[in-house]
């Protein structure tokens, strides 16, 4: 897979990390505890791309102190919303890695695009969003 | 004509040799009514069927199929349980989208499926969980072929094969 690709699926793990912060602390019991475990999902995945391309010989790119929000998050409501977009958002870049895998390394981004689209599905239900689905997960809209 | 004669020889001269030309005869004339026999529709339909041969299904022709079964039993299990129809018809739709999506990529309409009509695989059953269960079970079905046909398909497949897997796992969330 190309240093780019891999670079660009980084960089959307490091603010899907960074927006389960002001998400988390909105939310409690189960939702909350869905956000540390979706965290925890794109901090594993986060590492495994750092170790790719650092000995791939590629530029690991730097994470940054903050990201911007798409809208600001005050309550339960714009946590799920935020929540919904940032599996979206990492999806898409999962899915911009398919074609340029082949192999384990496909079946990885795969199963990453999966995961984050069930993910979506599961914060839609949580924030009430109907329909639950989306008709192509990860393709830009 | 040409058959009852060598064999006629063979009866009388068993022992001398000449059994074995006249089986060869045999043989060689039987061959060549058979290519006679043959030449005649070969000559009279080459070049006018050539064009209608169904060309080799596309590796994506299973997929279209089994989208447009989800669908059909998504919307047959939402004429059963008027109650579902909200959950049920935008993951049919999904799965026509899919199915109309695959047949641009493969392109032209001997793409189309197999079927005419496509019928759900079975009837929705009249208990609602029972029902649910059995559209997860496709679903999850889907969700494999389509995964496996995403794992080997080349490069400018991959992307919407893992969507459509993707789509399918989450339809399977959406009907628990």
């Amino acid at each position: 897979m190309s240093a780019e690709v891999l670079a660009g699926a980084l960089t959307a793990e490091y603010a899907a990390i960074w927006a389960y912060g002001p998400i988390g602390v909105r939310l409690s019991g189960a939702e909350r505890k869905a956000a540390a475990e979706a965290e925890a999902a794109h901090r594993s995945r986060r590492d495994a791309l750092v170790v790719q391309l650092s000995t791939g010989g590629g530029t690991v790119p730097p994470d940054r102190a903050g990201y911007a929000l798409p809208f600001p998050v005050t309550d339960r409501a714009s946590a799920l919303r935020l929540a919904v977009e940032v599996e979206e958002r990492t999806a898409a870049f999962w899915r911009a890695a398919l074609p340029a895998s082949t192999g384990a390394e496909r079946d990885r981004a795969l199963a990453a695009l999966t995961e984050y689209a069930v993910r979506a599905t599961r914060w839609r239900r949580s924030a009430g969003i109907t329909p639950l689905t989306v008709p192509f997960p990860g393709r830009p809209a | 004509m040409v058959l009852t004669c060598p064999v006629a020889m063979g009866r009388t001269t068993r022992l001398d040799g000449s059994s074995e030309l006249s089986r060869r005869a045999v043989l060689r004339a039987g061959a060549l009514l058979a290519l006679g026999g043959a030449a005649v529709p070969l000559t009279s339909c080459g070049l006018l069927d050539r064009d209608e041969q169904p060309p080799q299904p596309d590796a994506l022709t299973p997929l279209i199929d089994e989208a447009l079964r989800l669908a059909a039993g998504l919307r047959a299990a939402a004429t059963a349980h008027p109650e579902l129809t909200d959950r049920l018809v935008p993951l049919a739709e999904s799965h026509e989208a899919h199915a109309a999506e695959l047949t641009r990529v493969v392109g032209g309409p001997t793409a189309t499926p197999s079927g005419s009509a496509v019928s759900p695989s079975s009837a929705p059953s009249a208990d609602r969980s029972a029902t649910l269960t059995a559209l997860r079970q496709s679903e999850r079905a889907g969700r494999d072929a389509a995964t496996r046909a995403c794992a080997t398909a080349p490069a400018e497949r991959a992307a919407l094969l893992g969507s459509v897997a993707a789509a399918r796992a989450t339809h399977l969330e959406a009907l628990r």
